[in-house]
């Protein structure tokens, strides 16, 4: 029901107008001057105010400004109560906020007609209020939302600072989140991988994949996995979380430590580029497949290229917002151009590029993600991987294996796996196993099989000899094997003893055989001779002393 | 332990994956992956980033494929190898009949 004040310091007025409103049904209040009806306001919700102009204490015109002052959120109606002949004065009630005008002698329709069409203004510029309120609600909801997810975007993409000297990269997002992404690691034994991504579109919606997909790549980049097994990994995730109509466009790069060779997967971004430090391009790399998250694991093609650099060379990405920035006059920024760029001068910087790329946008706004990386192909020292302590337990363990746990088990690769769990010793796995692999495999081909190494040196012997070595294995009865080590964390020290049931191989021989890098045999002795700091042979050469120093 | 192989997109280099133990029980599936080499394999990449131990037949193994198709590809790369292993190539001086990264 619409709320009407009547402001008039005269009982006629007050009386004939509110007669004619109560007929209508509306809600009527009174006040008898501009100081009481600013009191009426602060009380009651008014929709209308009808507001006569000479009054004691205050008048129309101070009370209509007043009103209007307190009441700006929302259109409150100030209809003034006026005589026809008091032409003069209507300018001023416009001047000080009135919206419309009631003459006396009062007209009944007239006057509905009027209190209905500002009701009706009212009614809208409620609800337009209302609306508004909720846009600003939900405005700063998003703003503290985003500040929040900026947060965790920045804390989980930025690691890249630890490799100026081998990236130089610019990213410029069209908005307050990138759809473009970039990734940097380093895997243990050196490499460094790098990925740059596009996301369709722009905004929070295409950076929102960049947070499962950098976790992803991180962890297997931890891992030292191939390209070809991260790109496999990245698109099921892709292809998993994103809907139909989104993709990410990638280039996935890995440089060996050795800064010689690289393995890149192209995936829908443009060109790369190899290019001298003056700018001139060695090759051109064409994207090789679809964008990540298109396509199934079956449909997904994963294989790489792979090409040799040197340090003088430096090898380009972009997404395709820098060659795509358009001016004033719809022309593109176009390859010609990014090549010109970058022979513009020697050693350009990816900062260089983003501006030569906004000089020509001339002010045209950005309309999508703008990213250029330049990786200078320099060798790289792996990071120091931090040493586990030795261990203080000392301990022994042994193994006798008979004929059928000969057959079955695979005691080398067991016994590793027990030792590399014992604190410090996982560092030494690699070493561990080719002790034990070569003094196991001598007990047991010739040892306990009998076989001779000659075979190997005739054609395709290599296999003859593992067929051998199969048949043999098969009829095996009634011989053992026995491996004793033990562990000392004083001297640091692991200690083996093989020993086998055989009638022991001609060690002396085999020791004393110079090691011809090209025979296929008589390695193993000569190898275990480097790696361990000492090997012995009892006299029936039937069992094999050695001692590993782990320090 | 596994074996996987790969063609580049060019078809130009082979890559050979050993994951886990690189030794005589291998010594079959490592021959078949290179005895069907596409005519256009220029470069042969021994990945051994994934393998955590290989043995003297190992060896024995790479000598083997490199005298079988030396006379049909450029280069053999030893790449990716743990510090480890490393080593074992050097004792065993690889470093002289391959390219070692």
């Amino acid at each position: 029901m619409m709320h009407v004040l009547i402001v008039d310091d005269q009982a006629l007025n007050r009386i004939l107008l509110s007669k004619m409103l109560e007929q209508e049904g509306y809600k009527i209040s009174f006040a008898y001057n501009g100081l009481d009806a600013l009191n009426v306001l602060k009380r009651e919700e008014i929709d209308i105010v009808l507001l006569d102009v000479l009054m004691p204490v205050m008048d129309g015109f101070e009370a209509a400004e007043k009103i209007k002052q307190l009441n700006s959120e929302v259109y409150l109606p100030i209809i003034f109560i006026t005589s026809l002949e008091d032409q003069a004065s209507f300018e001023r009630c416009l001047a000080v906020g009135g919206d419309d005008f009631i003459h006396k002698p009062f007209d009944k329709v007239i006057l509905h007609a009027k209190i209905k069409a500002h009701s009706r203004t009212r009614e809208l510029s409620k609800k337009a209020n209302q609306q508004k309120k909720l846009l600003e609600y939900h405005h700063n909801q998003i703003e503290s939302e985003h500040e929040i997810i900026e947060n965790i975007f920045s804390n989980s993409l930025e690691n890249q600072g630890k490799f100026k000297k081998y990236l130089d990269f610019n990213l410029s997002p069209a908005s307050m989140f990138n759809g473009d992404v970039f990734l940097v690691a380093q895997s243990p034994i050196g490499n460094l991988y790098c990925m740059l991504g596009d996301f369709t579109g722009h905004g929070l919606a295409a950076a929102i994949g960049a947070l499962p997909l950098s976790r992803v790549f991180y962890t297997m980049v931890q891992k030292g996995m191939a390209v070809n097994d991260i790109v496999c990994e990245l698109n099921l995730l892709l292809y998993n979380l994103l809907p139909g109509h989104m993709f990410c466009a990638a280039n996935i790069i890995e440089l060996s430590a050795s800064g010689k060779s690289v393995s890149a997967w192209l995936g829908g971004l443009p060109d790369a580029y190899l290019i001298d430090n003056e700018g001139n391009v060695k090759q051109t790399l064409e994207s090789q497949h679809m964008a990540l998250g298109i396509l199934d694991g079956h449909e997904f093609e994963y294989e790489v290229i792979h090409f040799e650099v040197d340090p003088s060379t430096r090898l380009v990405l972009a997404t395709d917002g820098i060659i795509e920035t358009e001016n004033n006059s719809n022309t593109f920024f176009g390859e010609e151009r990014f090549l010109e760029t970058l022979k513009s001068k020697p050693m350009i910087s990816s900062e260089d590029i983003i501006q030569s790329v906004s000089k020509f946008a001339n002010g045209s706004a950005q309309q999508d993600d703008l990213s250029v990386v330049l990786l200078n192909c320099l060798p790289i020292i792996p990071e120091e991987q931090e040493r586990e302590a030795f261990s203080t337990l000392a301990f022994n363990l042994s193994l006798s294996l008979n004929s059928e746990q000969i057959k079955k088990t695979d005691p080398v690769y067991d016994v590793v796996n027990i030792l590399s769990s014992v604190e410090g010793l996982k560092a030494h796995r690699s070493n561990i196993f080719l002790l034990l692999s070569e003094a196991y495999n001598n007990a047991l081909d010739h040892g306990v099989l009998g076989l001779d190494s000659e075979i190997k040196k005739q054609e395709d012997g290599f296999f003859q000899y593992y067929e051998l070595r199969e048949a043999a294995l098969a009829n095996l009865t009634g011989a053992m094997i026995i491996i004793d080590m033990r562990y000392c964390p004083d001297t640091l020290c692991l200690y083996f003893i093989i020993c086998d049931s055989g009638r022991g191989f001609s060690n002396k021989s085999a020791a004393r055989e110079p090691t011809l890098v090209n025979n296929e045999f008589g390695r193993g002795l000569s190898l275990l001779e480097e790696v361990a700091e000492k090997v012995t042979y009892n006299a029936s050469g039937n069992q094999v002393e050695m001692c590993y120093k782990l320090s | 332990m596994s074996l996987t192989k790969n063609e580049s997109v060019d078809g130009t280099t082979l890559t050979i994956q050993i994951k886990g133990k690189f030794d005589f029980n291998l010594v079959q599936s490592f021959r078949q992956a290179y005895a069907q080499m596409s005519e256009k394999t220029v470069k042969v990449i021994i990945d051994l980033r994934e393998t955590d131990y290989m043995d003297s037949s190992a060896l024995g193994m790479l000598l083997n494929m490199k005298k079988t198709i030396e006379g049909q590809v450029k280069t053999i790369e030893i790449s990716n190898c743990q510090p480890q292993l490393r080593k074992i190539l050097q004792i065993s001086r690889f470093d002289k009949k391959f390219d070692i990264s």
